[in-house]
This record gives C-alpha cells, structure tokens and sequence, in this order.
C-alpha cells in the first residue's frame, strides 16, 4: 500500500500536494444471497482523483461502486461485510445514517433515469430534502449545478419543461447535476456513458476532467480507452477480487500482472 | 428439390389452416359481443327520453324514469372508490415497494388474486351477514362495503403492477440521493406510475357500476328518491334486474334504458382508461 502511496505522490507532482485517502476498503466481501460477488477488496480512493475500476462483465466493478453509497441495501439478501471508511468512519456500520452517506456519496447511473418532472424540479428534488433554501438560493444552486454539469446552455430557457424531453447525453448530463446540486464529495459513476453516442460520451468525459478539481471520482467502465483517458487511477478487477491498482499510465503501459495485461490488450474479457 | 418445395407447400398450408381456425374463433367471440352490444343499443336507445332523467323509478305500468336509481347508482359506486381505491393503493404500495422480495408479499398477492376473482354474490352474502344481519336493515352504506370489497382487489393489482413497472433504477437513482423511501415512492414513483393507478380505478369503477348480486343482499331497492345511507337505496343495476323479469311493458322499457346507459358508462369509462394509458405511454418514451 504504502508502495502505492509512494508511486502515486510520485506521479502527481504537478498539484504539489500529498494525497488523502477519501475511500478505503478493508477486507470488504459482499454476496448476493449465495453468490460470492466480492473477496477480500482492500482499496484506497484517492482524493479529488479519478479512480477507474474496470474488468470484464461480473468481475464485481459495479457491485463494489454499489457497496460505496449502499445503495445494495433496498435489495434483501445482498450483505456486505468488511469496513469502508469514508474520512475514517465505516460507513457499513449500523449507527452511519444513509440519508448523510448517500447526500456526501453521489451516483449517477448506467441508464439515465430523469424522474417525471421539469428540469428544474429533477435538480431541486433532493436539495429540498436535505436543506431549507429560499427561492433565490434554489434557483442559484439548480444554476450552478447545472453550469457544473456543462448543461446550463442548453437548458436555460426551458427549466420549466419535463426531463423526459431532453435527448440521453443531456439526460445524463442532468443526472449528474442532480448529484452534484447536493454538493457531494464523492461522486460515483456506473458506465455513465455505454448509452450515449460519442459526441455526448465526450462531452461527459470532459466534464468528469472538470469536475475532479472538486470531488473524489469513482467511474466504472468497460471501455478501455475512456478509463486510460480519464482516469489518474485504475483498479482492475477480476473474479470479485482486486487483481491490481495503480497509477493509469502504468496500468497501461506496464502492469505489473499477467492478468492485467491480458485484459488490457484484449485478450480476454 | 421436389422434396423441399412439397415441405414448404405442405406448412403454407398447414399455415393457412391455423389462420382460418383462429380467425374464425376471433370471428366467434365478437359475433356474440357485436350481437349483445346492437341488442342493448337498438332497444334501449329507443327507451331513452327525457322522462329517464328527471322522474322516479314508476309503478307498473306508469310513465317515469330512472333518476333515483341513476342517484343511488352514483352514490354507491363512488363511496365504494372512495373506501376501496385509497386502501387498495396503499396496500398495492406494500406489495410492490416493500414486499416484493418477500415471501409475505407473494402470499399477499395470492390472496388477492383469489379475492380479485371471487364471485361478486359470495361478496355479497358476506356483508349481508357483517352488515345488513347486524343492523337489521338494507341499507346503502352495506352497498358500497360490498363494491368495495370488489374495488380493493382490482386497485391492488393494478398498483402493484404498475409501480412493479417503474424501472428499478429510477428507485435507485431518487434513493442514491439520500431522499427516504417513504418519499421517493409518493414523490417520484407515484408520479411514473399515476396514469396506471388512475386507470386501475377506472376499469374498478366499471366494473361496480353493472355488479347486480352484491347489491342484491345489501343496499337491496327502492322505489323512491333516498340518499339516507342507512336506508336501503334504489340502483341502476338491481332495477334493470327486477324490471326486465317483470311482465310490465313500460317497466321492460327501462330496463333496456337502464341497460343502455350502463353500457354506454362503461364503454366510456373504457376509452377514458384507454386514452390515459396511450397519453402515458408517449410521455414515456
């Protein structure tokens, strides 16, 4: 770990400034009833980072991302055991409210799902949940959400008009403002891109560039390229078990498993 | 060669076969809707006036109509929505967002498949001895118990299957934001799910609007105008019952008038949970 630690201060020099760790797993095994899904995942989520997981298909990459905000625990049957430290507090304990770890802990989705409602009130929604805000401050923070999101522009005259109507990369685009008008500190992101085209998977990327400067990112993804392009960290999965993690160039260019390199160069998977 | 082409003229024709057996069969079912919906149409269109609106279920051979019936018809249908569809939708909530996975939730929605299919005179021979027994007296308020016993089961189903429709992740998308469950699901759920839940009680509703036999023991008839909800109250379906058995010509009139009117409530009621289903679906997609 400490090699990690090391190699990763190393690496990014530019900010000058050490790494905390936001996120670290400990021996964290999850099942859904019978199936084994996660083994013994310890890993460390760098601060205001881009963290990749990838590996192939039930490899566990989503269920780890899911044990992060538990958001797996509407299901019955699915237990998570092990710790996960959010700024060193487990967040698996019983006493950890949900309503706190899932306002710090944000997650936008494989398939974007706007709820029935106007564009403003899918931003407002939560919001309104966790904070008393007058008009004004509402309507800043839907802007700046959505300005964060990149999706201001294109939206702003037409506020009062159902989500439903937005094309899928603007869909996704204001999922990710929903998450982020509660001003998370991490942000989680599930394929957020299988379902758009390339136009609005560049825009999204851009935006996951833009974004690190302020929150601690974990993207899930299948495509290589996206994780080599927007990741400082990818942690490489395989089996429920983390095979690798490291800083993305070297996971790239010269990992340090067999079993790494046979994923990345597609030779299986 | 030969061989392959006698394979294939053999299943065009076995096709041809199962398409003139189904057509037929389909053919079958509507000769007799068409046959029923005309009669209904053809005598009772003729019985309606203005007399049916605005007079008094008559004695025989008298001239009247049927507005104490259409009055008491309302009532009860809409006290038996007002009783069945809020409790039906809470119970459908349970099942769906709360039992789902559960081995309760499946025995729940068992039960109520049973009660969904449960013979409306079983349900009435109930609240005759719950209600009417007790009290001593038909009355309408045992009426709309009985209907409501018919709506529950019917508003469960469709809210179970229509929040059951709302796709997993928007739960998961409203509940990664910290929003608790009992929120999401009358804020946002409910919200995808509305145009369902709304139909469900409508077909409900149609369906009470034409049940004879659970009025029969409970809110009985009445010949006279009464909206007092402890007396027994006169209603479109038991005085098309009675009537149409009675040997009075004018009496046999209303009955198809009373008919008509019925068919002509449901039908509509059919196309309004229609066209709410449609308008859903495009604002889905």
């Amino acid at each position: 770990m400490s090699d990690l630690r090391l190699a990763v201060n190393a690496a990014a020099p530019a900010t000058g400034e050490a790494l905390t760790n936001k996120l670290v797993a400990r021996k964290l095994g999850f099942r859904y009833g019978d199936t084994q899904a996660l083994r013994d995942v310890s890993i460390d989520i760098p601060e205001r980072r881009v963290t990749a997981l990838i590996g192939p298909s039930g490899c566990g990459k989503s269920t780890l991302l899911r044990v992060f905000n538990r958001i797996y625990a509407i299901y019955p049957k699915q237990v998570a055991d092990g710790e996960v430290l959010l700024d060193g507090e487990n967040i698996l304990g019983p006493k950890y409210p949900l309503s706190r770890l899932r306002s710090k802990i944000g997650m936008v989705f494989q398939k974007p799902v706007p709820f029935p409602m106007s564009i403003y009130e899918n931003v407002a929604y939560a919001i309104r949940h966790h904070e008393k805000l007058t008009r004004t401050q509402m309507d800043e923070r839907v802007e700046e959400a959505l300005q964060q999101a990149a999706l201001w522009t294109e939206v702003k005259d037409k506020l009062k008009r159902s989500a439903l109507g937005l094309s899928g990369g603007q869909q996704q685009r204001l999922c990710i403002a929903r998450a982020i008008a509660l001003h998370p500190e991490v942000l989680l992101l599930d394929e957020p891109t299988s379902a758009l085209d390339p136009i609005a998977t560049g825009k999204i990327e851009q935006l996951v560039a833009d974004l690190k400067a302020r929150y601690t990112i974990v993207i899930v993804t299948h495509n290589m390229q996206q994780a080599a392009r927007c990741s400082d960290f990818t942690a490489f999965m395989y089996l429920g078990e983390l095979i690798e993690h490291g800083i993305t160039e070297k996971m790239f260019t010269n990992p340090g498993k067999q079993q790494t390199e046979d994923y990345i160069t597609g030779r299986f998977g | 060669m030969s061989e392959s082409s006698n394979l294939h003229r053999w299943r065009a024709i076995k096709n041809q076969i199962a398409l003139v057996l189904s057509g037929a069969a389909a053919l079958f079912g509507l000769f007799w809707l068409t046959w029923i919906l005309w009669t209904t149409l053809s005598r009772g269109i003729g019985a309606i006036n203005w007399a049916l609106f605005t007079q008094m279920t008559p004695p025989p051979n008298e001239e009247g109509g049927l507005l104490n019936a259409f009055a008491g018809s309302a009532v009860m249908c809409l006290m038996a929505i007002a009783i069945g569809a809020p409790i039906g939708v809470a119970a459908g909530t349970y099942l769906a967002e709360y039992a789902n996975f559960r081995k309760i939730g499946h025995t729940i929605r068992f039960v109520n498949d049973i009660l969904l299919s449960a013979p409306s005179i079983v349900l009435g021979l109930f609240v005759y001895t719950l209600v009417v027994a007790t009290t001593g007296q038909f009355s309408a308020i045992a009426g709309s118990i009985a209907l409501a016993l018919i709506v529950l089961p019917v508003v469960v189903r469709t809210t179970d299957d229509m929040l059951r429709l709302v796709p997993s992740q928007m739960r998961e998308a409203a509940l990664s934001l910290g929003v608790p469950q009992w929120k999401v699901t009358v804020q946002i759920l409910y919200r995808g799910a509305l145009g369902g839940i709304v139909t469900g009680v409508l077909l409900a509703l149609a369906r009470i609007s034409g049940e004879t036999a659970p009025l029969l023991f409970t809110a009985f008839s009445s010949q006279y105008w009464s909206l007092d909800l402890t007396q027994p109250m006169s209603n479109v379906p038991v005085v098309v019952f009675q009537y149409a058995a009675s040997p009075y010509e004018s009496w046999q009139q209303l009955a198809w008038a009373g008919a008509f009117m019925l068919t002509m409530f449901v039908l509509v009621l059919g196309i309004c949970a229609r066209l709410i289903l449609l308008r859903n679906r495009i604002a889905n997609e």
